[in-house]
Order: structure tokens, then C-alpha cells, then sequence
């Protein structure tokens, strides 16, 4: 497989923008977790108000 | 309201005879900023397209030292708030406008004649198309200037912010005037500079239609 | 169920985008449904519209929503809406500068440098210096309400400059850049010589980028508004 990859560099690109967007969207889904969170605690808040 | 946008205007010309500010610190940039071009170039001959170019540097730098101070010194001498309750704001931005726009005109006659008489490369071939393009470009450089102007002034930063916040939205004035510059110093028919023409029109209209329905907004505390 | 599910949809779609964009082969003449056509002009570089259009397109999208959410917050003072479109414009300069960046990197290989003052290079940094000028306006106003006010008013102004920089400009002038005045292939309409194949994955490209856009976006003013929140709940004990 490693003379294939070296000889067609193109699929290694492919490869690092592959990982690059599991990162990016790695990070975007914790972020959206932490965010429904806080949303919770929010509305616990007001609901304790209440 | 056209009589009292004008009284406005006579108020800040009264004001500027009395203390002649833009006329002493203006005139005295416009030499010192030209002066530092000069000694900048040396020896070196300026080709037509720089001096084209230079002209409207001046001209630019000019602006933001002077067309400020139609909404800063009201802020600074405490008389904002007597104009808004003076007048409506469309009546305070038209007063001010034509104040900004004669500046604009006198100092650029000004930097126009220096420059014809200090660059020997600085020859206007077509008369008609340079007058046409500097009468519309002051006129877009004193629009933008005067709202700029006023949104620093609430904005309390004057000084830096001035030049950074006025010259990208300038810059397709510039752009666009540059150009028109070359042609009349080329001497390029007034038919062959139609599209650049027609640009500084558009952004002229657009400009001072956007200006006035926004100066509403920024000019109410 | 729903919900998560078009998150992962929008990553398999821009994977795909992504897989299809970079390892579908060039060809003259394709045949297969995974051929691209060769187009004179760009030839292997022409993969770039996959990824470098669309970081234009997202800053101009981004933009937009940006002053849209400025006119709102002139018209409704709200605080909501400035923060809707504060983290708009954040969005917007970072594509800008992402745009910036891959066209220059792009233009090292196919023109010989990074930067050659061409109208749409000119253009986009006109966008970064505008936009800028923004940050610098809204970081020099201490009141929340004047802020939010002084850079809607700017924020409108601004935008009215952006359809001449980035559609008007670049097309009448003469340049390097794709679509300019003086390129025999591609004219100043979009008419890239395309194939279908080729226009699918552009399009899907397009798609799952302004999609993504917006999930950014609503991740982003969220934040601000609930820090906002929590703070004056905080003061308010």
C-alpha cells in the first residue's frame, strides 16, 4: 500500500483534509454539547425562578 | 428646511472664519504633505501615472485631517446635544455636508494647482473629463468623510480610527478616481471613461442615500 | 433522533465533497460519471473550486446575515441581534482570511507569486481591511448599546461596498484571476466548462459548506447571548 500512496501523493492529501475535517468536526460537536448544556442549566434556572 | 440647513452651514463657516482652522492647518498639510513627497522623489523623475496616483494620496490624507471636525468639535465643545434638539437630523447632516463638500472643493483646487505647478509630468490633457471626475469625486469624498465622521464622533476613538474606518470605504472611490485621473492626464476621450464614470455616479447616489437614512440612527443618543 | 442525524449528514456530505474533489481524476475527455473535464487554463489546479469558492462565497454569505442582523437591531434594539451579528461578522473574517490565504497559496503554483495586486486579491483585501476597521470601531466604544448601534450603522455602510468588490470589480477589470476581463476561457459569467459531474460536487461543495456556515454561526451567537445572560443574572444576584 505505502508505493501506491507514494506514487499517488494526491490520495495522501485526501487522506490529511479527511482527518482534518474529523477534527474540525470533532470539536464543533463537543462545543454543541457544552452549549445544550449551559442551554439546561438556563432554563433549570428559570424554572427554579418560577 | 433647505434655509435651515443652510444656516446651519453659515453657523460652522462663521465659526471657521472666525478661528481659521482648516484654513491654517489644512493649507499648512497640504504643503508640508506635499513638500514630503517632493523630498521623498529626489532626483528621480515622476512618471505620469505616479503623479496621478500621488495626487489623490494627498488628496485622501487631507481629508482626514480636515473633515472630521465637523461632528468632533461639536462633541468636544459640548454643543451636540443643542443641535439635536435644534433641528431634525436630516437638516443637521445636510448643514454639515455642505460644509465638508466647499472644503473638499477648496482644498482640492488647491492640491490640483500645486501639483499642476510642482510635477512637470502633471499635465491635464482633457480638461472636461479631469473637471468632470473631481467635481464627482469630491463629491463622494465628502459624503463618506462627513457620515464616517459622525460615527467616530459618537464613537468617542476620533484620531486613528478616522483613517481606518473612512479608507475601505473609500477605496472604490479611490480606485475608480485614480483611474479617471490617468485618463485625463492621458488625455482619454470622455466616451472611452463611461464605465468609470458611471461607477463614481453610482457611488455617489448610493453613498448619500445610504448616509442620510443611517445618520438618523447614529445622530439620536 | 433528527437532530443529530443532520450533523453527521453534513459531515459525510462534506467528506464525500472532499473525497470526490480531491482524488476524481482529470481527464480530456470523460467518459465515467467520476471524470472531470480538462479545462485549458486551470487544468490540474482546477480542484481548487471545490474548496477555495467556497470560503469567498461563505464570507459574502457571511456578511450578509451580518448586516441583516444589523438592520434588525436598528429597527428592534435588541441586544440578540447585535450578538447575531457580531458572531456573523467574526465568521465572515475568518473565511475572508481563509480565502485570502488559499488563493494565495494557489496563486504561489499558478502565477508565479503570492501576491501580484490582481482586482480580486486587491478586492478581498479591501473586504479584510473593511471589516477590520469594524473590530477596531466596536473594541474603542465601551456602552453596550452605542457599540451595538455604531457598528450596525457601519456594518450597513460597509455591506453596500461589498456587491462592488467582490462581483462588480473583478469582472470589469483586467487580471489573473479566473472570470476577469481579459480571460478567453472562463468569461466574466460564471461558465467554468464544467461537466455535470464536476458541477454536482461544486454545488454539493457549496451546499455543505453554507451548512456548516450555519451551524457555526448558531454555535457562536449562542455563546455570546447566554455569557450575556448568565452575566447580568449574576449582577442582578
Amino acid at each position: 500500500m505505502e508505493s501506491f500512496l507514494s506514487n499517488n501523493a494526491i490520495y495522501i492529501v485526501m487522506i490529511i483534509v479527511l482527518i482534518v475535517w474529523a477534527g474540525i468536526f470533532f470539536y464543533l460537536f463537543s462545543l454543541d454539547k457544552r452549549i445544550k448544556n449551559v442551554e439546561k442549566e438556563l432554563k433549570e434556572g428559570v424554572k427554579n425562578e418560577k | 428646511m433647505k434655509s435651515k440647513s443652510y444656516s446651519l452651514f453659515l453657523k460652522d463657516f462663521h465659526s471657521e472664519l472666525r478661528t481659521r482652522y482648516a484654513i491654517n492647518s489644512l493649507a499648512m498639510f497640504i504643503i508640508v504633505a506635499i513638500s514630503v513627497i517632493m523630498f521623498a522623489v529626489g532626483q528621480e523623475k515622476v512618471s505620469e501615472g505616479l503623479t496621478g496616483g500621488l495626487f489623490w494620496v494627498v488628496i485622501f490624507f487631507t481629508a482626514m485631517s480636515g473633515l472630521s471636525r465637523a461632528f468632533v468639535s461639536e462633541e468636544e465643545r459640548g454643543t451636540a446635544l443643542t443641535l439635536q434638539l435644534l433641528s431634525a437630523p436630516s437638516t443637521v447632516f445636510s448643514g454639515k455636508l455642505i460644509f465638508n463638500i466647499i472644503l473638499v472643493f477648496c482644498m482640492n483646487t488647491v492640491i490640483a494647482l500645486l501639483y499642476s505647478a510642482l510635477f512637470e509630468t502633471f499635465i491635464i490633457r482633457n480638461f472636461a473629463l479631469f473637471f468632470i471626475s473631481f467635481v464627482l469625486g469630491n463629491f463622494g469624498l465628502a459624503i463618506s468623510s462627513t457620515i464616517i465622521a459622525a460615527i467616530i464622533a459618537k464613537a468617542g476613538a476620533k484620531g486613528t480610527l478616522y483613517p481606518v474606518l473612512s479608507f475601505p470605504i473609500l477605496l472604490p472611490l479611490i480606485l475608480t478616481s485614480v483611474q479617471l485621473t490617468l485618463f485625463a492626464l492621458d488625455g482619454t476621450s470622455i466616451e472611452q471613461a463611461k464605465y468609470e464614470l458611471a461607477i463614481v455616479v453610482s457611488y455617489d447616489v448610493i453613498m448619500l442615500t445610504v448616509s442620510y437614512m443611517l445618520f438618523d440612527f447614529i445622530w439620536k443618543d | 433522533m433528527l437532530k443529530i442525524s443532520w450533523k453527521i449528514f453534513l459531515f459525510l456530505l462534506l467528506a464525500f465533497v472532499s473525497i470526490a474533489g480531491i482524488a476524481f481524476p482529470i481527464v480530456e475527455n470523460p467518459h465515467a460519471w467520476y471524470e472531470f473535464p480538462l479545462i485549458p487554463g486551470l487544468e490540474e489546479n482546477a480542484k481548487i473550486i471545490f474548496f477555495h469558492v467556497p470560503t469567498a462565497w461563505l464570507t459574502v454569505v457571511a456578511f450578509l446575515v451580518s448586516t441583516v442582523y444589523s438592520f434588525k437591531y436598528l429597527r428592534t434594539k435588541n441586544l440578540d441581534d447585535d450578538a447575531k451579528a457580531y458572531s456573523s461578522t467574526q465568521l465572515g473574517m475568518v473565511f475572508c482570511i481563509l480565502a485570502t490565504v488559499t488563493g494565495a497559496v494557489w496563486a504561489k503554483f499558478a502565477w508565479g507569486s503570492f501576491w501580484s495586486w490582481d482586482p480580486r486579491q486587491t478586492s478581498i483585501f479591501a473586504l479584510l481591511l473593511i471589516y477590520g476597521a469594524l473590530f477596531a470601531l466596536r473594541s474603542s466604544i465601551e456602552s453596550e448599546d452605542k457599540r451595538a448601534t455604531l457598528s450596525a450603522v457601519y456594518s450597513l455602510i460597509a455591506f453596500v461596498t461589498v456587491p462592488f468588490f467582490i462581483f462588480i470589480m473583478p469582472r470589469i477589470m483586467k487580471g489573473l484571476h479566473p472570470g476577469s476581463a481579459d480571460d478567453t476561457n472562463a468569461g466574466p459569467v460564471v461558465n467554468f466548462k464544467m461537466n455535470g459531474s464536476m458541477q454536482l460536487i461544486f454545488f454539493l461543495s457549496l451546499i455543505g459548506f453554507t451548512i456548516l456556515y450555519f451551524w457555526m454561526w448558531r454555535l457562536s451567537y449562542k455563546t455570546i447571548i447566554y455569557r450575556d445572560k448568565l452575566d447580568k443574572k449574576l449582577i442582578r444576584g
